[in-house]
């Protein structure tokens, strides 16, 4: 009894941290100024929030058919998002407007030709 | 490039996919019985028979004491990361500018290319936005809120000890040799 009301306050901890990890990416998407930075809450509060999501269902939930799936859902996250992310941060530094806002520094523009 | 057993018949049916391919049919029917560890192998032959994948290039070693320092490591650059990024959303000023940094990889294995650019994307303040293939290998990351010198330097540092960290946890030992010679002299 202990135990799984132990587990139901970590799951409603995890389940919480975790919506407002997503929520703050949602903010984050708003409020930075190009989409590479945007690419950054795609990447990371996003991630953890949803990794966070599972953890917490898996809590509650405790049953392997379920833990099964959110086990492969929090790892196809893992492996997937980093991909998406970086193909979208090199379509858009290729995009000939250059939207990637204001650069302090720029190290791949100061050389070759991004297009090589 | 030669380094590892390149497989030159892709359709040979390999133990370590199909082993793989069953952990994820059987989790994702959720209970663990007789009938779907078989029809989970069955499956799996079956993909790795009907939609061979070309070759891998090169080979990964899986160094468990290496393993364990990236995993944990991992997990905390994504909390660090997760909360540095949030706390940037949520901070009322305006965002610090960014920078677009080139770092040059010590390892040419592409397996290890591609573990590093995949981890890269989760440690404090970081996106790859190109690859480029050469002696050496220049990565190019997009550091959110790097506007000084000192910063970039510390982003360009931040990619050298993930990349020693990859190498150490899958890299073949004449891979961790090269690593630990280069990047170890240039720190």
């Amino acid at each position: 009894m202990r135990a799984g009301e132990f587990a139901d306050a970590a799951s409603a901890v995890c389940l919480l941290t975790g919506c407002a990890l997503a929520f703050v990416a949602g903010v984050g998407l708003l409020r930075f100024p190009d989409t590479l930075s945007r690419m950054h809450t795609v990447a990371k509060p996003q991630v953890l929030g949803l990794l966070l999501v599972t953890l917490g269902l898996g809590l509650r939930l405790r049953s392997g058919i379920d833990i099964g799936m959110l086990v492969m859902v929090a790892f196809f996250q893992l492996t997937t998002v980093p991909v998406a992310t970086h193909l979208v941060g090199h379509a858009v530094y290729r995009l000939p407007q250059l939207p990637t806002g204001d650069l302090a520094i720029d190290e791949l523009g100061d050389g070759a030709d991004p297009k090589r | 490039m030669t380094v590892g057993r390149i497989r030159s018949r892709t359709r040979r049916v390999l133990p370590l996919p199909v082993g793989w391919l069953t952990v994820v049919w059987v989790a994702l029917w959720g209970t663990l019985t007789i009938a779907n560890v078989l029809t989970g192998l069955v499956v799996a032959v079956l993909l790795q028979v009907l939609l061979p994948l070309p070759p891998a290039p090169g080979r990964l070693v899986f160094r468990p004491f290496g393993l364990v320092r990236f995993v944990v490591r991992f997990a905390l650059d994504l909390v660090v990361s997760s909360l540095r990024v949030a706390w940037q959303a949520l901070w009322p000023g305006r965002l610090p500018r960014s920078s677009v940094v080139g770092v040059a990889l010590a390892t040419r294995s592409d397996v290890l290319l591609t573990l590093t650019v995949l981890a890269l994307n989760v440690i404090p303040g970081s996106i790859v936005v190109e690859i480029r293939r050469g002696r050496p290998t220049m990565l190019f990351i997009h550091a959110l809120g790097a506007d000084t010198p000192a910063s970039v330097e510390a982003a360009r540092r931040a990619v050298v000890r993930l990349e020693a960290r990859v190498v150490a946890a899958f890299g073949t030992r004449e891979e961790r040799a090269v690593s630990t010679g280069t990047s170890g002299g240039g720190r």
